[in-house]
């Protein structure tokens, strides 16, 4: 037990929670700002891969690291703009066409990697390259501070910006106050002079930013190659986090954080005798505990017999 | 005397109904596949390679050979259970994901059950089955009584437990159930006799490791058939899909109705699973199931949730899996075109008012385009509530009992509420982007 202990007790295990965590929490916050602007984004997942795979590739073949990470946020934008034109303008389920965007990110980047490289895995034989690190001159220097902070992603910093931008975004702007009554009561919004559609596209496609951040960040953070379905579920965790934070960014953020302290655990604990994926279901398990709570609660206090949406 | 004529007259009438209902889903059906072809048959054509060859080896592959259609029956046996699984869900409107979490759990029941229980000669087979049937079943219990007497969303509930099982699937197949001395991480084999019989025994023609698992699916898709269709626990689930309220003022039990639709769901995903055991590994194997859970959503879609056309179009996309793969081994277009031309299937059959903007563009003539857009747009918004999924969830329901009904209802509303310049009540239009008169417009309709 006690080399439990000393594993999370290390600083290389507060870093590697930060790392891993960071693409929980930029999708995460992705899928929030679409839940509250009223269209559930399923797609997260699909957004994720494809941001991931498009990064590699650009960066690779254009040789510039910023050039790939603008890309592949550029088309996880894309694809949250045609999630909501599906859902606005075609009347589609948001989830079932959630589903089909992430079929197509899964199979249009493995096809798109095996036609350009002609590799199954990935593109591992392209010299992608990785977005910079930061460190930070006074504080490296600090014993365990330093070990977890300085040297990470600068894209990991942003995740943990992502959280205060978008309660900022919620509660202190009028975009946010826009996006929340439309994701609430969108005839009301409607009808105090709201342009209901043009709030959930923004909407979408700051969520689809966010979610391609997190890709970017798989493909090009830690590691500087795609490797096909390298998102592995994240992005329908990072909505779990969603749910489970009670759509508010603290909470969803705290939700993130501890679903990446819980892989990060699971990994760490691979070298010791604790069965690692038993200790990787204790999120989700939590999860659906906390999720019948909630229910439970809600439905106790006679929020009368109509579940909302959400939850 | 009068009345009876009036009720056969009424039901002749209903029936024609329901027979153009049933010809104007297959032929959406049929241009949906089309479209789909000729959108995966433009990508390979832009990426460069020969499509028509391509094409060829996708399309007429799987025939070629008798291993070959035993591959395509095989895979389309398990497809088609997992399409069947969710399609009962569909049915009362709960968007069940949880299919890989019923097959896994199925699987680890029946290899369990087939590995280490010694039984007579029928049950040795018929157990297993039953195992894992009961495993799914109990796999969706979970969800659809958190859904249906709490209110949980079923969406996050489904999902979490697809991540609890696998894990714990991986565990097992990992450490106290993977085979002993062997060097490769699956489980010991089941005993011989638990095996489902191969195609290949009784027809004497090679067809690989197809069986009778094949015959149990389509027994499986009659008798959900028949329950969706012709007993009272089928009505109550059909009720529940299309006016939950209404339902519940006709006496229904909705959380009821409900939760046995999960429940009955994961009963099939779980003979999924057992038929990947008992009929073609033979043991558990890592990642059993691939991404197939999630493609029976697909087909369930495709098959608007009619459990006889889920077969239809199961075998269907099975052959196209199938195909995808001789393409990938004859020609240099890869075996993801499949997804790819499965995703643009689900986009065409979820954008429900394609087909009703088609057929009004039909009736009207030649419109400018800017008429239908805003009319659609604005109908679809409203009541998009904090989730957006209360009313997302007229696209599994609109699917679920057909989309002439809801088409045609939907196309009549806004007609009425359609002045002339095409655009739904724009009197009290405040921002003038169609929102009001349209979002007033849905809430009528229900």
């Amino acid at each position: 037990m006690s080399s439990v202990l000393d594993v999370v007790l290390s600083s290389a295990f507060l870093a590697a929670v930060l790392r891993v965590a960071t693409p929980y929490l930029l999708a995460a916050m992705g899928g929030l700002v679409a839940e509250r602007a009223g269209i559930s984004n399923i797609a997260l997942e699909g957004q994720m891969l494809s941001a991931a795979c498009t990064g590699a590739l650009v960066a690779g073949y254009s040789g510039s690291v910023a050039a790939g990470a603008l890309a592949g946020v550029t088309v996880a934008v894309l694809l949250g703009v045609l999630l909501a034109a599906l859902r606005l303008e075609l009347g589609a389920d948001a989830i079932i066409a959630g589903i089909g965007l992430n079929l197509l990110a899964s199979g249009g980047t493995a096809y798109a990697v095996f036609t350009l490289l002609g590799d199954k895995g990935g593109t591992s034989g392209l010299k992608s390259g990785t977005l910079p690190t930061v460190p930070l001159p006074g504080i490296e220097d600090i014993p365990v501070l330093g070990d977890v902070l300085s040297g990470q992603n600068m894209l990991t910093w942003l995740a943990f910006l992502a959280a205060p931008f978008v309660a900022w975004l919620f509660y202190r702007t009028r975009f946010g106050f826009h996006l929340r009554a439309v994701g609430e009561m969108p005839d009301a919004a409607a009808s105090v002079g709201i342009a209901v559609r043009r709030v959930q596209y923004a909407g979408l496609a700051l969520s689809g930013a966010l979610a391609g951040l997190a890709g970017v960040f798989l493909s090009m953070g830690y590691v500087s190659f795609f490797v096909r379905d390298m998102t592995a579920g994240r992005g329908f965790i990072a909505l779990a986090a969603v749910f489970l934070g009670g759509l508010r960014p603290w909470g969803v953020f705290l939700a993130a954080l501890g679903f990446g302290a819980a892989e990060a655990l699971a990994v760490q604990l691979g070298t010791l005798d604790v069965p690692p994926q038993l200790v990787s279901t204790i999120p989700y398990a939590m999860t659906l505990v906390a999720l019948a709570l909630y229910a439970w609660r809600r439905k106790r206090r006679g929020a009368g017999e109509v579940a909302p949406a959400s939850l | 005397m009068t009345s009876t004529l009036i009720e056969s007259e009424d039901r002749r009438e209903y029936r024609a109904t329901r027979r153009r209902g049933l010809a104007v889903d297959l032929s959406m059906t049929l241009a949906t596949v089309l479209v789909a072809l000729v959108i995966g048959f433009l990508v390979i054509l832009a990426t460069g390679k020969d499509p028509v060859a391509a094409y060829e080896a996708l399309l007429t592959g799987p025939l070629e050979r008798s291993f070959r259609v035993g591959r395509w029956l095989e895979d389309a046996t398990t497809l088609t259970l997992l399409g069947l699984s969710v399609a009962i869900p569909f049915r009362a409107r709960q968007i069940s994901l949880g299919a890989e979490s019923q097959l896994y759990a199925g699987a680890l029941a029946a290899a369990t059950v087939a590995i280490f229980l010694p039984l007579p000669p029928v049950a040795v087979v018929l157990v297993p089955l039953v195992a894992a049937a009961a495993a799914g079943a109990g796999m969706g219990f979970v969800p659809g009584s958190m859904k249906a007497r709490l209110g949980a969303n079923e969406i996050v509930a489904t999902l979490m437990l697809n991540a609890i099982v696998v894990r714990v699937y991986d565990y097992l197949v990992n450490g106290p159930l993977k085979e002993p001395g062997s060097s490769a991480v699956h489980s010991e084999r089941i005993q011989p006799d638990s095996a489902l019989t191969p195609l290949t025994e009784w027809l004497g023609i090679p067809f690989g490791r197809a069986n009778v698992g094949f015959l149990l699916m389509l027994l499986t898709a009659v008798a959900l058939w028949l329950l969706v269709t012709r007993t009272p626990l089928g009505y109550r689930i059909r009720m529940t899909g299309s006016n939950p309220h209404f339902a519940e003022y006709g006496g229904i039990r909705v959380p009821r109705a409900i939760e046995w639709s999960f429940v009955i769901g994961g009963a099939v995903a779980g003979l999924a699973g057992a038929h990947l055991v008992q009929g073609v590994y033979g043991r558990l194997e890592p990642g059993l199931a691939g991404s197939l859970a999630f493609e029976g959503i697909v087909v369930a879609l495709l098959a608007r949730n009619n459990p006889l056309v889920v077969v239809v179009a199961g075998l269907f996309y099975s052959y196209l899996r199938a195909g995808g793969d001789i393409m990938e081994q004859q020609t240099d277009v890869g075996t993801e075109i499949v997804v790819v031309i499965q995703a643009v299937i689900v986009l065409l059959v979820t954008a429900q008012a394609l087909p009703d903007l088609l057929k009004r563009r039909l009736a009207r003539g030649p419109a400018p385009a800017a008429q239908g857009r805003p009319v659609t747009g604005a109908a679809s918004n409203g009541r998009t509530s904090a989730g957006g999924h209360t009313d997302g969830r007229s696209g599994v329901g609109g699917a679920s009992h057909g989309l002439p009904a809801t088409g045609g209802r939907v196309g009549d509303r806004r007609r009425g509420g359609t002045d002339p310049q095409g655009r739904p009540g724009a009197a009290h239009d405040a921002d003038g982007d169609g929102h009001p008169g349209g979002a007033r417009g849905e809430g009528e309709a229900r």
